[in-house]
């Protein structure tokens, strides 16, 4: 009697399919394409994000579970934790001489050495978010998700519903959607939101202090996909998004300063401590219109894919920004992969972008220092290491470099301002892990 | 053509997606599922399948008399010349004998004679398993040029592989010259034609893991799947429990054996052999069906 053995075990499946070949009298079959449905998906990740130069660094923890029904019904639900640490530019300028600020509670102050980029170290806090989303089937070529988020940090709660409806075309190859988001997010400063252009005060001083603000965004979405052939798949987004309320920033000022210097004016601080300078805090429109259009191709070849993407935005702030992203990713054996990714971003300053407010001139309607809505430049340079595990699991590791620098317009600067760096860069490292498994 | 028998109808309903037409055949509920096709197109595919699943239980059914099976089990040791349809599955056999180590033997349909599986304790006695294991053993039979000669007494029985094989030459019959693409299946061994157009995959519910636990989807756009073992068929004396997959090395269940095994496969014929071969291995199955790298839900 012959036994089963382990070398006679391997070729079994190759013996059997040239048996029912024979049997069948067909000389090749289609392979089989089967899967099974998972009934759960766990995806988590473990980011950090750190800016050097003792600016921010946020730890991040996030955790999707999906729960897929049959008939590709799917209930999903996210949790993030980020812990935020670190210190972020206050807005106020670099000056000859060390400057001395109240922190936002209102309750003390802090000075920063002569020459240095004013910082608010007081940037700490702790954001939870949590989201559900629920996404079914809707007739035989339609997909409707809809979902809810809310978000809570120190002084910030987020919440929002969201609405997406896809239908596919042309033997599925077109797929056509349409969704929209609201969310209603109420900001709750510490000591209080500040009334725009006032000064910062003294230490104890809430007489520019007004309650919690809040705004209201809008955002519409429509996208188009198709699937050019087996190899190349493209599709193209445009969204508009309409925010309205308080949209400034109630941390951040700006100096006024001495219309020929360039200095920032002299104040005298109070007997508790307070501002050696006079900050102004900022304002913003109340409304801001952004549309932006978003193109992407993927390209298959041989296991290898290219992901490439632009997006092109502007806004009634005037803003207009360019955002290239390439991907490419290129399999190592049958479990694990390398992706080399970049990403150059764009924009162009706000048009009520200032580094400072002329003290000799009249005041405009608008204007913010925040660097974000400055002139600048971003690079993204990373690599992803994913592998599969043992179990069908997937891990993933990414390692990016991030590099902003940006430029404050010649017109806006103002005597000895001219001789300081008034944007200095960004460099920030951000690792992630990811693990993902379905069962 | 097939005998024209009682209860030898098609039926047809609309589904969600297309059509589902039904029939009985080879003792089992049988299915032909479309993707669309309309009702004149899709009644003519489905006869079409019943006639061919008819014509093959005709043909290989020990049941039935007169037919080529009947004729090998009653030559009485005689040499019986078959023709070419059952020469294919009868060398087919000979290679899953070969690949078995014997335990896969289309000669050892007769061990149903001692042993039923009923859920009861009625455990034969080793005579009448001995008895029967004079009448067993495919290395006894003399296959040359078409003509098989078994020792009289022994009979041959394609049982084990006639419902595949019919699965999947239906679904040929299913295939050609139709614009709409369908599953075939016949008491849960099925095979599709292809994806279907409207949808991302056929959907198949399979057993759970337990008895208790939720059935499983499992989605397929090509190829076939096959279940071996059945939950329901076993005897169980003195807190053992035999399950009816019989080894004909020694006439005894096989121990350990899975209750139940699925296996995906790019045809029926194969994912029903890969699911019996793993039962054959007992304990094993797991990692005999993890060697083959096919995708397959065991249920212990």
């Amino acid at each position: 009697m012959k036994a089963f053995t382990r070398k006679h075990e391997r070729s079994v499946s190759a013996t059997l399919a040239a048996a029912t070949c024979a049997l069948l009298g067909t000389t090749a079959v289609t392979p089989v394409d089967a899967q099974e449905e998972p009934e759960w998906d766990f995806n988590t990740s473990l980011l950090y994000y750190g800016e050097d130069e003792g600016r921010v660094q946020d730890a991040s923890f996030k955790s999707i579970i999906r729960r897929l029904y049959t008939d590709d019904r799917t209930l999903s639900l996210g949790f993030t934790v980020d812990a935020l640490t670190g210190a972020t530019p206050s807005g106020a300028i670099r000056q000859d001489g060390p400057q001395s600020f109240t922190r936002p509670s209102g309750s003390s102050s802090y000075t920063e050495p002569a020459g240095e980029l004013p910082l608010d170290d007081t940037f700490r806090d702790t954001r939870v978010a949590i989201t559900a989303g629920w996404q079914q089937p809707a007739g035989e070529k339609g997909l409707l998700s809809v979902g809810a988020s809310v978000s809570k940090e120190y002084d910030y709660l987020h919440t929002g519903v969201n609405a997406s409806y896809a239908h596919d075309f042309n033997n599925r190859n077109t797929t056509v959607s349409a969704g929209f988001a609201f969310a209603n997010d109420s900001i709750e400063p510490v000591g209080g939101a500040p009334i725009p252009f006032t000064n910062m005060l003294d230490v104890d001083d809430t007489s520019n202090r007004v309650g919690d603000q809040d705004k209201d965004v809008l955002d519409l979405v429509f996208g188009v996909s198709q699937v050019v052939s087996k190899n190349l798949l493209i599709q193209a987004n445009y969204s508009l998004s309409q925010s309205d309320g308080y949209l400034n920033n109630p941390y951040k000022v700006l100096s006024l300063v001495d219309g020929v210097t360039g200095d920032t004016l002299p104040r005298t601080p109070g007997p508790n401590g307070g501002p050696s300078g006079q900050y102004l805090f900022e304002s913003r429109p109340d409304e801001r219109t952004q549309h932006s259009l978003y193109t992407q191709a993927k390209y298959y070849m041989n296991g290898k894919v290219l992901d490439a993407s632009y997006r092109y935005m502007t806004d009634d702030w005037e803003i207009d920004s360019h955002t290239l992203d390439v991907r490419y990713r290129i399999p190592i054996g049958d479990a694990s992969y390398l992706e080399p990714h970049i990403r150059y971003y764009t924009q162009s300053e706000a048009e009520f972008y200032r580094l400072s407010l002329d003290g000799s001139s009249p005041l405009p309607q608008y204007a913010s220092s925040d660097y974000r809505l400055g002139n600048f430049d971003g690079i993204t340079a990373g690599l992803k290491y994913g592998w599969k595990t043992r179990n069908d699991n997937d891990m993933s590791l990414r390692v990016e470099w991030y590099q902003q620098s940006g430029t404050v317009p010649v017109v806006q600067l103002i005597g000895n301002q001219a001789a300081r760096d008034n944007y200095p860069d960004l460099n920030a490292l951000i690792v992630q892990f990811s693990y993902r498994f379905s069962r | 053509m097939p005998q024209a028998r009682p209860g030898r109808q098609v039926q047809l309903a609309a589904t969600e997606h297309g059509w589902a037409g039904r029939f009985e055949a080879m003792g089992s509920p049988c299915e032909v599922l479309t993707d669309g096709g309309n009702k004149r197109e899709v009644h003519a595919v489905v006869s079409s399948v019943a006639e061919e699943a008819w014509r093959i239980e005709d043909k290989f059914s020990r049941y039935l008399d007169g037919n080529i099976i009947h004729r090998i089990n009653t030559a009485n040791g005689q040499a019986v010349e078959v023709d070419a349809e059952t020469a294919g599955l009868i060398d087919f056999a000979v290679t899953l004998f070969d690949l078995s180590g014997g335990r896969f033997d289309i000669t050892s349909g007769v061990l149903r004679g001692a042993w039923t599986f009923d859920g009861s304790d009625n455990i034969p006695d080793q005579a009448s398993i001995d008895a029967l294991m004079q009448r067993i053993g495919w290395q006894h039979a003399t296959w040359h040029e078409s003509h098989l000669t078994l020792l009289p007494g022994m009979e041959v029985d394609l049982g084990g592989i006639g419902k595949e094989y019919a699965v999947d030459r239906c679904a040929r019959v299913a295939q050609e010259g139709a614009g709409f693409a369908s599953m075939v299946n016949f008491g849960g061994d099925l095979a599709v034609t292809g994806p279907p157009g409207n949808r991302r995959a056929w959907k198949i519910g399979i057993e759970g893991p337990t008895p208790e636990a939720a059935e499983r989807l499992v989605d397929l756009r090509q190829g076939a799947l096959a279940t071996s073992g059945d939950a329901r068929r076993y005897l169980e004396r003195d807190g053992v429990r035999y399950s009816h997959i019989l080894d004909p090395t020694t006439g005894w269940p096989v121990p350990d054996a899975p209750s139940s095994i699925t296996v995906a496969a790019d045809t029926c014929t194969q994912a029903g052999m890969l699911s019996t071969l793993a039962m054959l291995h007992g304990r094993d199955a797991e990692p005999f069906l993890a060697d083959q790298g096919v995708l397959y839900w065991c249920r212990p």
